[in-house]
């Protein structure tokens, strides 16, 4: 349900908006990053915060 | 209230003092607390509803967009038979905002190897009431709204007034031709199928601006079995009924492109699927003059 959420929020910001996540660490730690780079978007992971760039 | 209720009561109380006088204590100094950053916008969708419509919001061509779009849709669904109930359980579990079913008729023992929404103990219920039971369990977010009653040219009209879409799962060609002309009039999309034995076809229809199905079918066919006489099986309704949902979604999204201008034949004995083109013509008596 995380990149769901993260996908709407996304859908919500102009291109080139930033949008923080902060994940437990576990699979949404993982599965959000890939799917957010395979949607276009520019991301950078530290921790546990992903920094997505919408596209 | 007991007295240990209230010595309790008492207790929780003064911990709580204890502890905010302990914040006090331990940081004098410190900075006000940052105020809770904004909560994110979902577009309006509330936590059910992301939660519900989570395998098809996160698809690529889906979204905000296309979800409050099918939230807003008025669609009606003429048959509550074999057709319908794919189209009616698609759209009701997509989350249409309103789905209006119409049948005149009740459950039979041989509706039910096809007609998926009515089950044995439906025998003699009026389908529309059937289809409307289940389809509240499925999603009671959407308003159902259930007719007993025939479609024909001179209600067909009133029937349809007000809707985004129009499915029509009928299975006359003379209620396929009644449904045209009145959504090619009032200008309301439609989507048109039909299916027996193991064949069937899927037409979208956008009035004004592509062809209608009786630009496509300009007279009804003299021969024309119906199911009750040439068969039909049930899996073969169930994937025209699901390409007819798949249209009715389009046709309120536009996530992507309509079947119009043309219908798709689809021959189940070889899994054949041909796209037939059809053209508007300026002598079509029901969208000529549009």
């Amino acid at each position: 349900m995380t990149w769901v959420r993260t996908k709407l929020a996304l859908e919500a910001l102009a291109p080139g908006d930033a949008l923080d996540v902060r994940c437990r660490p576990g699979e949404a730690l993982e599965n959000v990053p890939r799917s957010a780079r395979a949607a276009g978007h520019a991301v950078t992971v530290e921790g546990t915060t992903i920094r997505i760039v919408r596209a | 209230m007991s007295e240990g209720g209230a010595s309790r009561r008492g207790f929780f109380r003064d911990l709580a003092s204890a502890v905010g006088s302990a914040r006090e204590v331990l940081a004098p100094d410190a900075p006000p607390p940052e105020p809770p950053p904004p909560p994110p916008d979902f577009g309006g969708l509330a936590d059910a509803e992301i939660e519900r419509y989570a395998r098809q919001l996160v698809l690529p061509e889906w979204g905000t967009a296309a979800q409050l779009a099918l939230s807003e849709a008025n669609v009606l669904v003429v048959g509550a038979g074999a057709l319908a109930a794919p189209v009616a359980s698609y759209l009701v579990g997509a989350g249409v905002g309103r789905l209006g079913i119409l049948d005149p008729d009740v459950v039979e023992l041989s509706n039910l190897h096809r007609q998926t929404l009515h089950f044995t103990p439906d025998l003699g219920v009026p389908k529309a009431e059937s289809a409307a039971a289940k389809l509240r369990f499925l999603n009671p977010d959407v308003v159902i709204e259930p007719y007993q009653v025939r479609l024909e040219e001179e209600n067909a009209g009133a029937l349809i007034e007000g809707q985004d879409v129009v499915v029509d799962c009928s299975d006359s060609f003379a209620t396929r031709y009644a449904v045209n002309a009145a959504c090619c009039a009032a200008r309301v999309r439609l989507v048109e199928a039909g299916v027996l034995g193991l064949q069937g076809m899927v037409m979208s229809i956008k009035p004004g601006r592509t062809a209608c199905y009786r630009c496509a079918f300009p007279v009804a066919p003299a021969d024309a079995p119906s199911c009750a006489d040439a068969g039909v099986l049930g899996p073969a309704a169930g994937v025209i009924g699901s390409l007819q949902a798949l249209e009715a979604m389009k046709l309120v999204t536009g996530v992507a492109p309509a079947v119009a201008d043309g219908f798709l034949q689809v021959d189940l004995a070889s899994a054949g699927f041909l796209r037939v083109h059809a053209a508007r013509r300026e002598d079509c008596p029901d969208c000529g003059k549009l």
